[in-house]
Parts: structure tokens; C-alpha cells; sequence
């Protein structure tokens, strides 16, 4: 099990290693010369060479990346060119907005995706279950940004139920969280449709068929239950994304959060800022897939670590 | 009699001739009631994108000064935006130029994904690991993020969209490749063929490719249809597609601050999205559940 838990650790730091060697990267990606790109084109020659001794890019590439990786080991993601504050400072600012949506969203996928997909499985082969999956497949299609304008053009601006965009509040956060938990929500439908047919044909649901049992009983108590296991698993997939930001349908509703951070830093090419937030949405999907990994390891006894033990 | 005979003879042989292999999916597709309709619908889809500029009524970028963000009328079928274009011109030109940046990125993705996939798996050992490692890397990040880092290096522009989300689509492209070529590798004739002195790139190009050639079909439909969501997506955020370019994530863009006043310059474009992506999709589940009809 200890095994386990630090063989997990060690792919998740080298996969955040990777993670720093490519924000790393980034800047070096650039065509043209990086520093003339980021002050644009007024830019006087001191500026210039200011920005490029402050940013060290007058160093050799490794030990640009030694002081890099030095300063992302003490939290320091550097210095915003925009704002003049610690890149830091404005992710850890906009990190509980990302963090309220996403708690928000993923109520709204859980409670209408899984639903629908028991639901779908039910009435299996039905019309039903047809137009669930008829929705699930156009929700795939649907542009995330789009579905956003639509849900504030129907009900911010003709019902007038909820305010525009802009806030934060309770309110605020309906419409967003119903856009991005109607997305992922066709997703898990499938899922769910396909684990619950799976487990509705096993012989132990006839059985409980047979002698007499309610329908709903079975569902609930003998098929859903199984099902629960890797739906869990994708949720848990599903939410670690989210924390990062959903970068789109935050730009569409105004959300303060981490996306809208990441998109105005691109627009204003505040390079520090771009590899900041990029880097904190990699990194923090990676450390809460981990932990759900170690977490569903320790719930789900089905789980044999005898076994890898043995093998190492 | 004779004349009956010989025109069933005739029938018969031209139909033998319309089921020569390399008509065998079509009649495929033709025979299955979803695939033949996604197929017919993507069709329709890709002529209006050939053709889509001489059947538009009006010039995409003209403005009709008497004519500001008007409602759809007999003119102006969807209506015009907020600079007195007409919304149905823009879509129609707009779909050539969607088309174009998802097929462009996606047959990058397909290129060096195939490339990576198959070498990776093929080679095996510490290779195969260092590339999955490095695409683990890459995968932390969803696929978006990715191509925005990349928009945000290269700088906004449509060629520079399509270079990035072609790469933000390869990591997930190549391990899915990788899962498939790993099977044939296994298999009896691949090992059969090294045993006879065959060289590896004479197997990987004459035997793993064409047997994974299904999957790579199928999985290249499927990332059609998200880079098209992608490239409008960039376009949204005004990082892809720069105005006047009438392209559909950015007439979404230019159309959110009017959804007041005119809902129908945040409507059309949005659907014109979401029924070419849902085609591709349809298209791309009809094709697996050809390939591979115990899915």
C-alpha cells in the first residue's frame, strides 16, 4: 500500500517536473525575440535590456531553468508584467472563484448527467432512452461558449431571472455552473446508461426480479450501487479538470476566476502570467488525480496491492 | 428472352463492379440508416464550403450602411451585424474557412500522432516510455489550455490556431494510436514477418498502419469534430480567426455584446457550430460501429 501511494508520488512529481520544463519552455517558444514581443513596439532599448536582465534571458538556457525551477520550489511563479505583482498573489486571488464553480458545476453534472443515465438505462431501447442519448450526443457538439450565450440570452435577458454577468454572488454563479454541468453532464449520462445496462443484465437482477422485488428498489439498491465505483472515478477526473479554471465558459459569463486570468494574460502577452497560470492548471490536476487515486486505493477494498507488491 | 438474360447479366456484372473493395465502405455507409445520413448530411456540408462564396447573396465583409444589425428579413435572410453585414454571406464563407483550419489541424494530429503512436509502440521499451511520459506531461493540461499556451507563444492569428491545436491534439491522438498498434504488434503474422528477415519500417508501413487503418478513420472523424470546436472556441476569444475573417467562434465574439439587441447575431453562428460538430460525430460513431460492431 505505502508502496503504492509513493510510486503514485513519484509519477506525479516527474510529471510536474515535465510540467515546469514546458512553461518553461514557452517563453523560448516565441518567435522573433521574446522580450521586443512583450513590451511591444515602443519599447526603448533600456526597457528592453531592463526586462531581459530581470527575466535572466541573458543566462545560458540551463540555468535560466535552475533559477526557474528554484523559484516554483519556493512558490514563486515570478512577477506579472502587467500588474507588477506576484503571479502568485493574483492565482491564489482568483483561485475561490474557480474553486465556487466548480464545486457548482459539478452538483449540476452529477445530479442531471447520472440522473439521466439511470434513467436512459431504465427505459433501455425506448424512446426515452433514445432522446436521452440524442441529448448527450448534441451536448458533445455543443460549442461550451455557445450554450453560455444562449442560457444568458433566454434567461438573464428575456426572463430577466438572473443578472448578466459580472458578479459573484449566488445568483451569479447559477447560470455558469448550469452551462458547464449540462456539458459535462452528457458525458456521465453515457456512462452511467452503459455501466447501468451492463449491470442490469447480470442474473443477479433477474433473480431479485423474480422473487417480486419493486423495480425501483432494484435500480436503486442492486444496479446503482455497482455502477457508483467508476463513475466516481470519472467524476473525481472530471473535477480535478475544473479546478483549473474552465477557461471558456469563464471568458463568456465574466467569472473572475483562473481561466479569465490566463485568457487576458495571453491578450496582453504577460508572459510570466501565461506560464503561471498554465502551469497551476496542470499542476493542480495532477496533485488532485493523485490524490483520488490514493484516496479510491484506501475506500474500495477490491483493490490488491498484494499482488504489485510481490512483482517489485 | 435472350435480351432479358443478357440485361440481368449486365446488372449483375455491374454490380459486381460497384462492390469492388475500394467501394466496400460506402456501400458500408449506404446500407446503415445513421451512417448513410451523417455521410449525406457531411457531404452537403462540404460542398456549401466549396461553393459557399458564389451562393452567398452578399459580400462578407461588404457593410450595407442602411442596413445596421437588422433582424432576418427578405434581403437579409439572418439578418446583418453590427457593422451592417449579412449574417448569412458570413456563415457561408465562414464554413470553408472553419472546415479548412479544423481539416489542416487535424490532419497535423493524425500525421504525427500516427507517426508517434506506432513508432512508440513498435520500438517499445525505454523509448516508449520517455514519449508516454512526455505525453502524460502534455495531457495534465486540457487540451485548450494547451493550444491557448501555444496561441499565446506563436501569437493569434487563424494559421497559428491551426498549428496549435494540430499539437494539442496529438498527445491524446498518439496514445490512442499507441493502444491500437500495440495489438498488432502482438500478433502472430507481425512476429511471423520478423522471423523472415523483414525490415521495421517495411512492417510498420505494410502492416501495422493498414491494420490499424479502421481505428485511425474513426479516431480522426472524432478529432475533426474537436477541432472544430476548438478553432471556433479560439476564435471566441478572439485568439484564432482575426475579424473580418468570417469565421464562426469569431462572429460569436463579435456578436455577445449585442444579445440585447439582436439575438440573432449570437444565434446562427452558434448553430452552424454545433450541427457541422454533431455530423462529424454522428459520422465518426456510424463509422465504429462499422469497423467494429461488438462495441
Amino acid at each position: 500500500m505505502t508502496q503504492f501511494i509513493l510510486k503514485r508520488l513519484m509519477s506525479g512529481v516527474v510529471v510536474l517536473f515535465g510540467l515546469s520544463v514546458f512553461t518553461f519552455m514557452l517563453i523560448h517558444f516565441i518567435p522573433g525575440d521574446p522580450v521586443r514581443i512583450m513590451l511591444g513596439q515602443r519599447a526603448t532599448v533600456e526597457q528592453i535590456e531592463a526586462l531581459r536582465e530581470e527575466l535572466g534571458l541573458n543566462k545560458p538556457l540551463v540555468s535560466q531553468y535552475v533559477s526557474y525551477a528554484s523559484g516554483l520550489i519556493q512558490g514563486d511563479l515570478g512577477t506579472s508584467l502587467k500588474t507588477g505583482r506576484p503571479v502568485s498573489t493574483e492565482i491564489a486571488e482568483r483561485f475561490p472563484a474557480t474553486a465556487k464553480m466548480a464545486v457548482a458545476s459539478l452538483g449540476v453534472a452529477v445530479i442531471v448527467g447520472v440522473g439521466l443515465g439511470v434513467i436512459a438505462a431504465r427505459f433501455k431501447d425506448t424512446f426515452i432512452d433514445g432522446m436521452i442519448m440524442m441529448f448527450s450526443t448534441l451536448g458533445m457538439a455543443l460549442p461550451g461558449f455557445w450554450l453560455g450565450l444562449l442560457v444568458i440570452l433566454v434567461f438573464s435577458v428575456h426572463l430577466g431571472w438572473f443578472p448578466i454577468a459580472g458578479g459573484t454572488g449566488l445568483l451569479d454563479i447559477v447560470l455558469p455552473a448550469l452551462t458547464l454541468g449540462t456539458l459535462m453532464a452528457t458525458a456521465l449520462s453515457r456512462l452511467t446508461r452503459a455501466g447501468m445496462v451492463e449491470i442490469l443484465s447480470n442474473d443477479y437482477i433477474r433473480t431479485a426480479r423474480a422473487k417480486g422485488m419493486g423495480e425501483r428498489i432494484i435500480l436503486l439498491r442492486h444496479a446503482f450501487r455497482n455502477v457508483m465505483i467508476p463513475i466516481v472515478a470519472v467524476i473525481g477526473l472530471e473535477f480535478a479538470g475544473l479546478l483549473g479554471g474552465a477557461v471558456i465558459v469563464e471568458q463568456v459569463f465574466n467569472w473572475p476566476g483562473i481561466g479569465t486570468l490566463a485568457i487576458q494574460a495571453i491578450s496582453s502577452r504577460d508572459f510570466p502570467m501565461i506560464q503561471g497560470t498554465t502551469l497551476f492548471i496542470g499542476a493542480i490536476y495532477v496533485v488532485v488525480v493523485i490524490v483520488i487515486d490514493v484516496l479510491y486505493a484506501l475506500l474500495d477494498p477490491r483493490i490488491n496491492f498484494s499482488a504489485k507488491r510481490e512483482g517489485a | 428472352m435472350s435480351e432479358i438474360n443478357k440485361a440481368v447479366t449486365v446488372r449483375s456484372m455491374w454490380r459486381k463492379e460497384r462492390q469492388l473493395p475500394r467501394f466496400e465502405l460506402l456501400g458500408k455507409i449506404m446500407q446503415r440508416k445513421k451512417a448513410k445520413y451523417s455521410f449525406l448530411m457531411m457531404l452537403g456540408i462540404i460542398v456549401i464550403g466549396i461553393i459557399g462564396p458564389w451562393i452567398a447573396p452578399h459580400d462578407p465583409t461588404k457593410t450595407y450602411y442602411e442596413a445596421f444589425m437588422q433582424g432576418p428579413s427578405k434581403q437579409f435572410w439572418l439578418g446583418t451585424d453590427a457593422i451592417g453585414r449579412d449574417i448569412l454571406s458570413r456563415l457561408l464563407y465562414g464554413t470553408r474557412v472553419t472546415l479548412t483550419a479544423a481539416v489542416m489541424a487535424s490532419a497535423m494530429t493524425f500525421v504525427v500522432g500516427t507517426l508517434i503512436g506506432v513508432t512508440s509502440a513498435y520500438i517499445g521499451g525505454f523509448f516508449d516510455n520517455l514519449i508516454m511520459r512526455i505525453m502524460d506531461v502534455l495531457l495534465a493540461l486540457p487540451g485548450i489550455v494547451l493550444a491557448l499556451a501555444i496561441v499565446a507563444a506563436l501569437g493569434p492569428s487563424q494559421e497559428n490556431a491551426m498549428i496549435a491545436i494540430g499539437i494539442a491534439s496529438i498527445p491524446g491522438f498518439s496514445i490512442l494510436v499507441r493502444g491500437a498498434a500495440l495489438s498488432i504488434k502482438e500478433s502472430g503474422y507481425v512476429e511471423a514477418s520478423r522471423s523472415i528477415g523483414s525490415s521495421n519500417w517495411w512492417i510498420i508501413i505494410n502492416q501495422l498502419i493498414p491494420n490499424i487503418a479502421n481505428v485511425l478513420i474513426v479516431y480522426t472523424t472524432m478529432f475533426i469534430g474537436g477541432a472544430i470546436l476548438s478553432t471556433s472556441a479560439l476564435g471566441f476569444i478572439g485568439l484564432g480567426a482575426q475579424p473580418p475573417t468570417p469565421e464562426w467562434g469569431t462572429m460569436l465574439n463579435e456578436g455577445k455584446d449585442y444579445l440585447r439587441e439582436a439575438w440573432w447575431l449570437a444565434t446562427f453562428p452558434g448553430i452552424a457550430i454545433t450541427v457541422v460538430v454533431f455530423t462529424v460525430y454522428m459520422l465518426g460513431d456510424a463509422l465504429r460501429d462499422i469497423f467494429d460492431p461488438k462495441a
